[in-house]
């Protein structure tokens, strides 16, 4: 058989050794094809933007959101200690604060210009629709007025009205006027803790910084704020301003010579503090959003570098093309870097936008959700532009670059000849890696869940999550077979032919598909985790409350101040109540720390039995009883006597009665309510929640209408069953995962987007494949079913793998808390099963556009050139 | 065995008669094919018309961009005419829907691509009963198994393409192009990226075909060696046809195309 006329494989016409340098203008002609390519494949090269928009918009945006909240949170505080050169308190905080003889004392300390004493306290404000005022998390305070001669920072300026001059006169900043629809000349109520409600007009209304943040300031005459904020023989915290050329810290050290007992610091240390304790308080929310932001990072980073790798694999062919004519690896390097950084750029800059965009509607979705976050204007910082960019421009170029390399290695026949399967190197060693990451981490895991309940625990449990997770980060790829297999053996099954192709392009390419799905695992491993928290929760607050409440009706108030001191005693007097009891709080110092338990006032054992361990249950005088946990800790047992010193410094000897089984909801100690009056001042009493036993035979309906209307003057006491009461609670944690889910919603669009990007990519990257078996006669409908199925799996893997994560985290995590509060583990399976629905639903519709587009393609282009 | 196996010397000498007796697989009508407009227009078919007879081998050649691939395209149900009509038996491919066309190549036509034939996630088997299992269509088990034991792929069908030879690609390709039992089967240069024993290979597959199960074969090839399978050769040069061969045997053809380059 002659051979002669069969035309020689054409790519092999290149001499392999021709000389690079024969290329005049190589790096041009190489950059003129790079960019010629760029737009020539418009599609593609949108959906590169695209992943660097996605990647870098969700960097941004959490980096703003989380900006956002914290300058919001310091603007609160922005103003303390302006103007303020010494500041005089009690030695504690808990104390009742500096004697008033103190006060004038400090005025006669030469180098003192100004006194001005601080009197503030927490209080509700009935807004015009007779209902308390929400201010989302900011505070709500009453302050006393001071005439701008005795203000020491900034006087308060006053946009409208008058500042109040007598009792029953407030003046409200400009933000609460509108959060309370109320107007120069209404009459409304406030709420103090101690007093109840007080009737106040508002007399004018003034400015401050804080206003953005949903914050509430009440001004008050300063008789009126002494009475109700203070015990009237202390005042919480004094201001002092020097004489001019007296400094801080001999001001100070002259106040602190006449008053040893008092703190006394100067107006630098208290905005260091203040500065500090800002940090503290948002240091959880801080970490939060620390982890959000890393997330970010790495899920960015993961759908720009899938991207490209697609990309370079799609783009060996032209590459090998350029190689073979005789452009040097380096110009080939240079060319797809100078590429990488234009895209990355373009990205990056339309990201950041983007970013601000989620940060907003993140925001919106979370405020329309009404869950108490401050609101401020959104804050893009510097660093947030300067990580996003560099992270976009360095992630876009290292992702091309990798391939790239690989690509220039490739010999340019090979590449040209043959339609690379890019299934690349061998997952074995990276297997190996997630194995022994995974052993590590199913170490530290067990270790955690053995070790005591507490902080180390839950940190252990923590370290332990993270070497899973980046186990799964690594094994993910050799997970992908068997878990999309079996998925698919059940789901895609019915489809047939279809199916089987689904199936089989699910794990064409192990590493995307794990890479794919990395964003939603990660995302719904959080969602789990905290799931599995909230479910922990809420049960353990029920067998809490069904364990232990025998109380018909339960009173409660709102968070910052309970149930009013005397809504309790006027309940109390409803007819048709058997007994009732008191909860509230016990601050005392044993041991020169402060120890806090809770009051009793009431027949406990009937409304709230207790198991006695040791001891009797007696709480008169100076009885009180202790946990176990306490007892052991303190190594106390009945008969012992306790030193504690009240927060107004008197000392009182308490007597350990008894001892009983831990409870949560009574706490560490407990004593009687008139054990509590006596170490509490009175401007801090009081109740959380207030238990209501019935009558035998009464009609509880009746009596419910009779409470309500009886602590109807109240206005925030809500009365409800136990059932009720349960529920509230439930919405209190639900309102909290809100926050949380509303954050990891962003986290699940990105993936979402990010599924999206691929399979529009891989569907680009198979066009010749998808024209094939049009020619073959595959349906357009079946073609898109092909894909819809494609995207479910990867889907479902990912959701798979997340779940499964979070279900081993989440229980964990909750048992190392089971001292917290968390006695009871709950797994909300109902959840998971949805969570997986759901990202099957979301499979198919991330595949919509990229099935319409496969549905496109032309059987012709199966035999066309690329 | 009673297959497409058998004397495989590739040149049959009994071509047969015309396009009478067994009937007309597939025509074309007056078939002009122009591609873009205004100054850019390029007219790839000018008012062809032929007949492909039932249970015949033709060739198709010509010099490059004579308009061979757009002809067969066109046949094939891969692509519309500007002008004219194609039959597929007694199918008129003009104005159908896409669906009926998908289903036509489906069904009643196979393809043998010069490459890329088959899904790469697929294994020998799969992509050989694919069009069947789209279809929903149950699989002729018997027939596939001759099918495959002739075309010598029967160790081979749960191997992967990457792991198959170009050869072995190709006849896996033929497999599935015969193991729906179509009318007719199209090859655009099928051989073009074998070597002489791999494409002698698959040229036999195609005419044994033909000669024994009467199987319709319209194949596009630059290879005078190729077209010597045939019964028929076609010439087109210009998007018309210029010339036609019988019996052709490699040193015909070649002659023929010196000839015709010569004009
Ligand atoms: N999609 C298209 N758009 C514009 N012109 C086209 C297109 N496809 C083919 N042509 C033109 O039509 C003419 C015939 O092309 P065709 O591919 O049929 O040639 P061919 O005979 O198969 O050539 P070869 O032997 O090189 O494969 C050529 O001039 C070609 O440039
Ligand atoms: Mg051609």
């Amino acid at each position: 058989m002659t051979t002669s006329t069969l035309p020689p494989p054409s790519p092999a016409d290149a001499p392999p050794d021709r000389p690079p340098q024969r290329l005049k203008s190589g790096g041009s002609v190489v950059r003129k094809v790079s960019l010629r390519n760029l737009a020539a494949h418009k599609v593609r090269l949108a959906l590169t933007v695209l992943s660097v928009v996605l990647g870098t918009a969700f960097i941004a945006g959490s980096f703003v959101f989380t900006d956002t909240l914290s300058h919001t949170f310091k603007g609160l505080l922005s103003d303390v200690g302006q103007g303020v050169d010494v500041q005089v308190t009690g030695q504690e905080d808990d104390s009742s604060g500096v004697p008033l003889a103190d006060v004038d004392r400090i005025k006669t300390i030469d180098g003192v210009r100004a006194v001005q004493p601080v009197m503030s306290g927490q209080i509700v404000l009935i807004a015009a629709d007779g209902k308390p005022t929400q201010s989302g998390g900011a505070p709500t305070e009453g302050l006393s007025y001071s005439p701008p001669a005795e203000q020491l920072g900034q006087p308060y300026e006053f946009t409208e009205g008058s500042p109040p001059t007598a009792s029953g006169q407030i003046a409200l900043n400009q933000g609460a006027m509108k959060l309370a629809k109320l107007q120069v000349g209404d009459h409304t109520k406030v709420l103090a803790p101690s007093t109840g409600t007080v009737d106040v007009t508002i007399t004018g209304v003034y400015k401050t910084k804080t206003d953005t943040g949903g914050y509430i300031g009440a001004l008050f005459a300063a008789d009126q704020a002494r009475s109700l904020f203070t015990d009237g023989k202390h005042i919480g915290t004094v201001y002092v301003a020097a004489q001019p050329g007296v400094s801080q810290d001999q001001l100070r050290a002259r106040v602190a010579q006449q008053l040893p007992d008092m703190k006394v610091i100067t107006g630098k240390q208290l905005q260091a503090d203040t500065e500090k304790d800002i940090n503290t308080a948002l240091s959880f929310i801080n970490y939060f959003l620390l982890a959000f932001g890393a997330i970010a990072l790495l899920v960015g980073t993961f759908i720009i570098y899938n991207t490209f790798s697609m990309l370079v694999a799609q783009r060996l062919r032209e590459l090998a093309l350029l190689r073979a004519i005789g452009a040097s690896r380096r110009q080939i390097s240079r060319s797809v870097l100078l590429e990488a950084m234009l895209v990355g750029l373009t990205g990056s800059i339309i990201g950041i936008a983007a970013g601000v965009g989620l940060a907003y509607g993140l925001r919106s979705l979370l405020n329309s959700f009404n869950v108490g976050l401050p609101s401020g204007a959104l804050q893009l910082t510097p660093r947030t532009i300067i990580v996003a960019l560099l992270v976009g421009v360095l992630v876009t170029m290292f992702s091309a670059y990798t391939p790239a390399r690989r690509a220039a290695r490739t010999p340019p026949v090979a590449a040209m000849r043959e339609e690379f399967a890019s299934t690349g190197t061998s997952l074995r060693r990276r297997t190996a890696a997630a194995v022994g990451f995974g052993l590590l981490g199913a170490i530290a895991l067990a270790f955690g869940g053995l070790a005591p309940s507490g902080g180390g625990a839950a940190s252990l449990v923590g370290l332990g999550a993270l070497a899973m997770i980046i186990a799964v980060l690594l094994g993910a790829p050799a997970l992908s077979r068997p878990i999309v297999g079996a998925v698919g053996a059940v789901v895609a099954r019915p489809f047939g032919a279809v199916g089987r192709l689904a199936r089989t392009n699910a794990v064409r390419n192990p590493r995307r598909t794990a890479a794919t799905a990395f964003a939603l695992t990660l995302g719904l491993m959080l969602v789990t985790t905290i799931a599995v928290f909230g479910a922990s929760a809420k049960h353990s607050i029920n067998a809490l409350v069904d364990n232990n409440v025998r109380a018909d009706y339960v009173l409660t108030g709102p968070d910052a101040i309970g149930v009013p001191v005397q809504a309790g005693a006027v309940a109390e007097k409803v007819p048709g109540v058997a007994s009732s009891l008191a909860l509230s709080p016990l601050d005392v110092r044993i041991n020169g720390k402060s120890s806090g338990g809770t009051a009793v006032d009431g027949p406990l054992a009937q409304l709230l039995p207790y198991k006695l361990i040791s001891g009797r249950g007696e709480l008169s005088g100076h009885n009180i009883m202790v946990s176990q946990t306490w007892a052991k800790d303190h190594k106390v047992g009945p008969g012992s006597s306790i030193a504690m010193v009240s927060s107004d410094k008197r000392s009182v000897t308490a007597t350990v009665s008894g001892v009983y089984e831990n409870n949560e909801l009574l706490g560490p100690w407990l004593g009687s309510g008139d054990f509590g009056r006596e170490v509490t001042p009175p401007q801090f009493e009081q109740n959380f929640v207030v238990l209501i036993k019935a009558q035998p035979g009464t009609n509880l309906a009746t009596l419910r209408t009779n409470l309500e209307n009886a602590t109807d003057p109240f206005l925030v006491v809500k009365v409800q069953t136990a059932e009720e009461f349960k529920g509230s609670q439930a919405d209190q944690i639900n309102g909290l995962l809100g926050v949380l889910y509303g954050l990891l919603a962003l986290a699940i669009v990105i993936a979402i987007l990010g599924i999206i990007n691929t399979l529009a990519l891989s569907v680009v990257e198979r066009r010749r494949e998808i024209g094939m078996l049009r020619a073959v006669g595959i349906m357009r409908g079946q073609l898109r079913r092909t894909i819809y199925l494609e995207s479910l799996l990867i889907a479902v893997f990912g959701a798979i793998v997340g779940v499964a994560m979070g279900l081993v985290f989440g229980p964990l995590f909750v048992h190392t808390l089971r001292d917290q509060g968390l006695g009871e583990i709950s797994v909300p399976w109902g959840q998971a099963v949805l969570l997986l629905v759901l990202s099957a639903v979301v499979g198919v519709l991330a595949a919509l556009w990229p099935a319409a587009r496969a549905a496109r393609t032309r059987p012709l282009e199966a035999i066309a050139d690329l | 065995m009673n297959s497409i196996a058998s004397t495989a010397t590739g040149q049959n000498a009994t071509p047969s008669a015309s396009t009478s007796g067994h009937g007309v697989a597939a025509r074309a009508v007056n078939v002009s094919k122009i591609y873009g407009a205004g100054d850019t227009q390029v007219s790839a078919l000018d008012h062809v018309s032929v007949d492909f007879a039932r249970a015949e081998f033709t060739a198709i050649m010509g010099p490059s961009g004579s308009g061979k691939s757009t002809l067969m395209h066109c046949l094939a149900g891969l692509d519309t005419v500007t002008e004219g009509s194609i039959l597929i038996g007694d199918t008129d491919l003009t104005g159908l829907s896409d669906k009926k066309m998908t289903q036509l190549r489906r069904d009643r036509i196979g393809f043998v691509f010069q490459a890329f034939n088959l899904v790469p996630t697929l294994t020998a088997l799969e992509n050989i009963t694919l069009p069947m299992d789209i279809a929903g269509h149950k699989v002729d088990e018997e027939w596939v198994r001759s099918v495959v034991t002739t075309l010598g792929l029967n160790d081979r069908l749960t191997h992967r393409p990457s792991e198959l030879s170009g050869g072995q690609q190709q006849r896996v390709a033929c497999a599935r192009a015969l193991a729906s039992r179509p009318e007719i089967v199209f090859g655009d240069e099928p051989t073009g990226n074998l070597d002489s024993r791999s494409s002698s290979e698959v040229l036999n597959i195609l005419r044994n075909s033909v000669t024994h199960l009467g199987q319709t074969v319209v194949i596009v090839t630059h290879d005078p060696r190729a077209a010597s399978y045939a019964d028929r050769v076609i010439f087109l040069a210009d998007g018309q046809i210029v010339d036609e061969l019988r019996a052709p045997t490699a040193d015909s053809v070649l002659d023929r195309m010196k000839h015709l380059e010569e004009i």
